[in-house]
């Protein structure tokens, strides 16, 4: 019984080998794969997550820095630009920097730039201006 | 005498026969219960990349979008000036030096953004890398494969986890330098708002972002 048994298992051990290497190059495999996602996805998160902040960031001292300038003054048009210009704030303050897998990232980014516009045409500033620094210093970056 | 010769000769061939027979059948084994590592290895290398690239992608986009805040709100704020100059006096031209400095503060946010970019450029080896380096352990003589596998994994390991300390590395290096390039270019917008009588709101802003 004993030799029978011993049979089996030596039967089995050579049915499973299969699987059993097969499992064991699996867990080098996954753990080599791991580390390799980690450091793939790290780099082109961190490529993505530091463009999209700078804009971001932008933004929000563009609009920071206009409200600064535009408090001291009271008419109407002034106010009618610090509301468009807080309503700039607001958005970059809520925007998900934090989570890259917001569902809202992309519509919240185009409602950002929308209001960007906006504010820019408000304030007469031209939305290139930046290009427009550029050509008047006769530098390309 | 030859028939003798040819009698012995072909005694030694059965006997080697067999024994080819058996070396044959257990190399063939080896060389199968290889494969399947290697199948299980390709199979783990992919289902573990897959598993982590999410998690990878969110970890290094938290961190790169740490690193732009500062100089991204000092462009903004900086830009808003330059604009401001313009509209208060549209009949001359802008401060050289804020010209200067938002070129500067442009160049400096570029070289953050490159530095991230760079490390693109290397890559580590990726999956048909290893394909290829698990193909050049077969070919190698005959040798203990489960020795030779876990040689190579950790030889891979170390590249692995080098690549990762480059990486960290180069972006705290980078992190840490342009701290100090970010503070001089803060310095001077903080005295061209003064010099531009700016109200000390938007400067106190200014100074905000020396400490982010």
């Amino acid at each position: 019984m004993a030799g029978q048994q011993g049979a089996e298992d030596l039967f089995d051990s050579i049915l499973f080998a299969d699987e059993r290497f097969r499992g064991e190059g699996y867990q080098e495999g996954f753990q080599r794969g791991t580390q390799r996602g980690l450091h793939n996805g790290w780099r082109h998160g961190a490529s993505h997550g530091a463009k999209l902040s700078s804009e971001i960031s932008f933004y929000y001292g563009f609009a920071i820095s206009w409200k600064c300038l535009l408090e001291r003054q009271s008419d109407d048009r002034s106010r009618k630009r610090l509301k468009a210009l807080e309503a700039l704030l607001n958005l970059t303050q809520k925007f998900p920097l934090d989570d890259p897998q917001s569902v809202k990232l992309q519509e919240d980014t185009e409602k950002l730039r929308a209001k960007f516009r906006q504010v820019c045409s408000m304030l007469n500033v031209p939305t290139d201006f930046k290009d427009y620094i550029r050509t008047a210093e006769g530098t390309s970056f | 005498m030859s028939w003798v010769k040819a009698a012995s000769f072909n005694g030694e061939d059965v006997f080697d026969e067999n024994a080819d027979d058996l070396y044959l059948q257990s190399k063939e084994w080896a060389s199968n219960m290889k494969k399947r590592i290697k199948d299980g290895y390709v199979d783990g290398v992919n289902a573990g990349e897959e598993a982590s690239l999410q998690m990878g992608f969110n970890m290094g986009f938290r961190e790169g979008a740490a690193q732009t805040v500062a100089v991204g709100r000092l462009r903004g704020i900086v830009s808003a000036v330059w604009c401001w100059c313009q509209i208060q006096h549209p009949e001359k031209p802008a401060p050289s030096h804020l010209i200067d400095l938002l070129q500067q503060v442009t160049q400096h946010e570029e070289g953050i953004i490159d530095g991230i970019r760079k490390t693109l450029e290397n890559p580590p080896p990726s999956v048909s890398d290893v394909s290829e380096s698990m193909e050049d352990l077969e070919v190698k003589p005959a040798g203990c494969e489960e020795t030779d596998c876990c040689r190579s994994e950790q030889k891979m390991d170390l590249d692995g986890s080098h690549n990762q300390q480059n990486l960290r590395c180069e972006s705290s290096c980078a992190a840490s330098g342009s701290a100090e390039g970010l503070d001089l270019l803060v310095q001077r917008c903080m005295d061209l708002a003064s010099e531009l009588e700016l109200p000390q709101e938007l400067i106190n802003r200014i100074e905000e972002l020396r400490n982010m």
